[in-house]
C-alpha cells in the first residue's frame, strides 16, 4: 500500500536520511520515537507537504514522489485535530466531500454514517469551539475517514488527551482499523500506546529508521542499545565473551540461551533484559534461568499510573536493574521489600537478549 | 488589584482626553449657521466625496497585490524577507511631502514610468489617479502588516490538511486561510481607509487639484482663517467618525454571529 524508497528530505538543520519503509494493505503501524526526531516530518512528507531531497514514495502502487497532497489520497490527523475553527462540525466532515463535488445528498448520507459510526451525530451542528478533546478527535478522524484515504496518518493523536479518554480512544482507533480495514500509519512517543495498537513497529532516532518489524520481535531482538531504550527495556549489562561465556561483573551468565549456537560472536556484548525477566523469588524450573544470585533492593516506588510496584535491585559490582511486580505480588513479598534487604533473583533466559556493544558507546 | 486598576484606568484615560478635548472643542465652537452653510457648500461636498472615493480605491487596489504580498510575508521563508519587511513598513517613517516628491519623480511626466501611463491616458499629476496613488504608497502598511498578522494567526497545518482533503493551493488559502483571517484584513483596510482620507503632505505634492478635504481646509485656513477652515474640519471629523463606528460595529456583529 505505501512504499518509501531511500526518502531523504531537508527541513532546516534537521534532516530525514535514507528512510525505507514498506506498509502493506490494512496494517497499523506505529512509529514509536522520542520528540524531535523527525516522526511529524516524515508524515509530513509522506502526505506531500515536504518534497524529498531523494528516494521514492509508492502510494498503492502508484509513484507518487512528486504528487500534490490533494492527489494522494491520504487522510491525516494532527495531534491538535486541527478542525476548521470557521466551520461546523457537519461543515468540516463535508469539507472534502464538496471539494470533490459528490452531490449534496450523498454528502449528507456519507456525513451521517460516518457520524453514526464514530458516534458523533448529535454533534454535527456544533462548532468545533465547544467540542471536548476527544469528540474533536472524532470529529477529525470521521474527516479524514469519510474519504475513504488509501491511508491514514495519526500524527500523536492521543498525546493532548486525558488518560480516560485516551484508553477510550485507543480502543476506538482499533475498532476503526479492524471495521474499516484501513491502513493506518500512526506516530507516538508512547511505548504502550505503540504496542496496544499496532502490528507492525518502526523505530525512529535523529531522522533515522532504526528497526522495524513486529513489536514483540521489536522489543525481544532489539538491533541496538537506542531501540532497546526507546521500547522500554530498561536494564542493560556489559559482557565479555570468553571461551562461549559471558562474563558480567555480576558472573558468568548461561550463554546457550542467548546465542543459540551462534558461533559468530563479538567480544564484548550488552545484554538485554526486559522487566518482566527478573524475577524475584525465582519460583521457576533452574533451566529456565540463565543467572541466580542475590541482589540488594535499592528502592520500592509504587507506580500509580499502572498500578505495578517498581523494584529497583543493585549488584555490589554497580549494575543497577529494574523489575516491576503487580500489587499482589508486592504484598506476598512485603516483608522482604524493604531498602537494603537482600533478596534472591534470577534472569528468566526467554526474555533476555543481547547487541553488539560497539554500537552501544 | 485595586490599585492597578486606578493606575491603569487613569493612564488610559489621560490618553482619550488628549484625543477627544481638541476634536470637541472644535466640533462645539463652530458657528451653527456657518456650519449648515458649509454643509451645502459644494465645493466642500465635492471635496469630501473626493477623498472618500480615492481613499477608498486606493484601499481596493491594495488589497488586491497586498493581501497576497501579506500571504506570503506570512507563509514564506525567503532571502530578503525582512528586507521586504522593512520596504512595506517605509512609508510610515518617511516624511510624506518626501513620499509625495519621490512619487512626483516616478510617476511625474519626466520618468519613462509617468509616460507610459500618460500614453494610455493615465496621469498621476493633478488627477484622482495620483490622489489615489499617493493615497495608497503612505497607507498601504496598515493593510499589508494587518493582513499578515491575520494570516499569522491561521495555524498552517489547517491548510495542510485542507489539500490532503483535496483542496488545491488556492482552494486551501481561499476557503481556509482567507476565510479565517478576513477580518484581520477588513480591519486593515478600515484603517487604511482611514489613513488614506486623512493624507495631505503627499497628496499636495503630486495632485493639488483637485482639491481633498485636507487640502481644502489648509487652503481655507491660509486664505480665508480659521472661522472657515473649522468647518469644514468638524464636517470631516463627523463623518468620519460616523463611518467607522458603522464598519467597527458591522465587522463586530459578524464576529457574533
Amino acid at each position: 500500500m505505501l512504499r518509501l524508497e531511500g526518502i531523504s528530505v531537508r527541513l532546516g538543520d534537521f534532516r530525514l536520511r535514507d528512510i525505507s519503509l514498506h506498509v502493506r494493505a490494512g496494517a497499523y503501524l506505529t512509529l514509536l520515537g522520542p520528540t524531535g526526531t523527525g516522526k511529524t516530518a516524515l508524515l509530513e512528507t509522506i502526505a506531500g507537504v515536504h518534497k524529498p531531497l531523494s528516494g521514492r514514495i509508492h502510494i498503492n502502487g502508484r509513484d507518487a514522489t512528486h504528487l500534490a497532497p490533494e492527489k494522494r489520497h491520504l487522510g491525516i490527523v494532527y495531534q491538535d485535530y486541527a478542525l476548521f475553527p470557521h466551520l461546523t462540525v457537519f461543515q468540516n466532515i463535508a469539507f472534502g466531500l464538496r471539494l470533490k463535488g459528490v452531490p449534496e445528498r450523498k454528502i449528507k448520507g456519507a456525513v451521517d454514517e460516518m457520524a453514526g459510526f464514530l458516534e458523533i451525530r448529535p454533534l454535527l451542528k456544533r462548532s468545533p469551539g465547544r467540542l471536548s478533546g476527544g469528540e474533536r478527535q472524532r470529529v477529525a478522524l470521521a474527516r479524514a475517514l469519510v474519504l475513504e484515504p488509501y491511508v491514514l496518518l495519526l500524527d500523536e493523536p492521543l498525546s493532548a488527551l486525558d488518560r480516560v479518554t485516551r484508553s477510550r480512544i485507543q480502543k476506538e482507533l482499533k475498532r476503526i482499523h479492524t471495521q474499516l480495514g484501513v491502513t493506518i500509519i500512526h506516530i507516538t512517543h508512547n511505548l504502550a500506546e505503540a504496542f496496544f495498537l499496532a502490528d507492525h513497529l518502526a523505530v525512529m532516532k535523529d531522522g533515522c529508521i532504526l528497526q522495524e518489524g513486529a513489536p514483540e520481535e521489536v522489543c525481544r531482538r532489539p538491533a541496538d542499545r537506542s531501540v532497546a531504550e526507546l521500547v522500554g527495556i530498561e536494564n542493560l549489562i556489559t559482557a565479555k565473551v570468553k571461551d562461549n561465556r559471558l562474563v558480567t561483573v555480576m558472573g558468568d551468565v548461561d550463554s546457550q540461551k542467548i546465542f543459540a549456537g551462534r558461533d559468530d560472536l563479538p567480544e564484548r556484548v550488552c545484554l538485554t533484559l526486559p522487566g518482566w525477566s527478573i524475577e524475584i523469588f525465582p519460583a521457576g524450573k533452574p533451566q529456565d534461568y540463565i543467572w541466580q544470585g542475590n541482589l540488594s533492593i535499592s528502592s520500592v516506588y509504587p507506580m500509580n499510573d499502572t498500578g505495578m510496584v517498581e523494584v529497583t535491585l543493585v549488584h555490589n559490582g554497580g549494575e543497577s536493574l529494574k523489575t516491576y511486580l503487580s500489587r499482589r505480588e508486592a504484598k506476598a513479598m512485603s516483608p522482604y521489600l524493604k531498602t537494603g534487604t537482600t533478596v534472591p533473583v534470577g534472569f528468566l533466559g526467554k526474555g533476555v537478549h543481547w547487541v553488539p556493544q560497539e554500537v552501544l558507546i | 488589584m485595586k490599585n492597578f486598576r486606578i493606575v491603569i484606568s487613569g493612564l488610559s484615560g489621560i490618553l482619550v482626553l488628549i484625543i477627544v478635548i481638541p476634536l470637541v472643542r472644535m466640533v462645539f465652537s463652530a458657528d451653527p449657521g456657518v456650519l449648515r452653510s458649509t454643509i451645502n457648500d459644494p465645493e466642500v461636498v465635492q471635496s469630501i466625496l473626493l477623498t472618500l472615493r480615492a481613499a477608498l480605491w486606493a484601499t481596493l487596489s491594495c488589497i488586491l497585490f497586498g493581501v497576497p504580498l501579506a500571504y506570503a510575508l506570512a507563509r514564506w521563508r525567503f532571502p530578503g524577507t525582512s528586507i521586504v519587511q522593512g520596504i512595506v513598513d517605509l512609508p510610515v517613517m518617511i516624511p510624506h511631502t518626501a513620499a509625495g516628491i519621490a512619487l512626483l519623480m516616478v510617476y511625474g511626466r519626466e520618468f519613462f514610468l509617468g509616460k507610459t501611463f500618460s500614453l494610455v491616458g493615465i496621469s498621476f499629476t493633478g488627477t484622482e489617479f495620483g490622489i489615489s496613488l499617493a493615497m495608497a504608497f503612505v497607507s498601504l502598511p496598515f493593510l499589508v502588516n494587518a493582513a499578515r498578522d491575520g494570516f499569522l494567526s491561521v495555524d498552517p497545518r489547517l491548510e495542510r490538511v485542507a489539500r490532503t482533503l483535496g483542496a488545491s493551493p488556492w482552494q486551501a488559502f481561499f476557503k481556509v486561510s482567507l476565510a479565517l483571517s478576513w477580518r484581520s484584513i477588513l480591519s486593515g483596510a478600515i484603517m487604511m481607509w482611514a489613513r488614506g482620507i486623512a493624507e495631505f503632505g503627499a497628496v499636495i505634492v503630486l495632485a493639488y487639484h483637485p482639491m481633498i478635504a485636507p487640502i481644502l481646509i489648509w487652503e481655507r485656513l491660509e486664505n480665508y482663517g480659521l472661522k472657515y477652515a473649522r468647518p469644514v474640519a468638524v464636517i470631516l471629523i463627523l463623518l468620519c467618525l460616523l463611518i467607522f463606528s458603522a464598519l467597527r460595529w458591522l465587522s463586530r456583529q459578524k464576529k457574533e454571529v
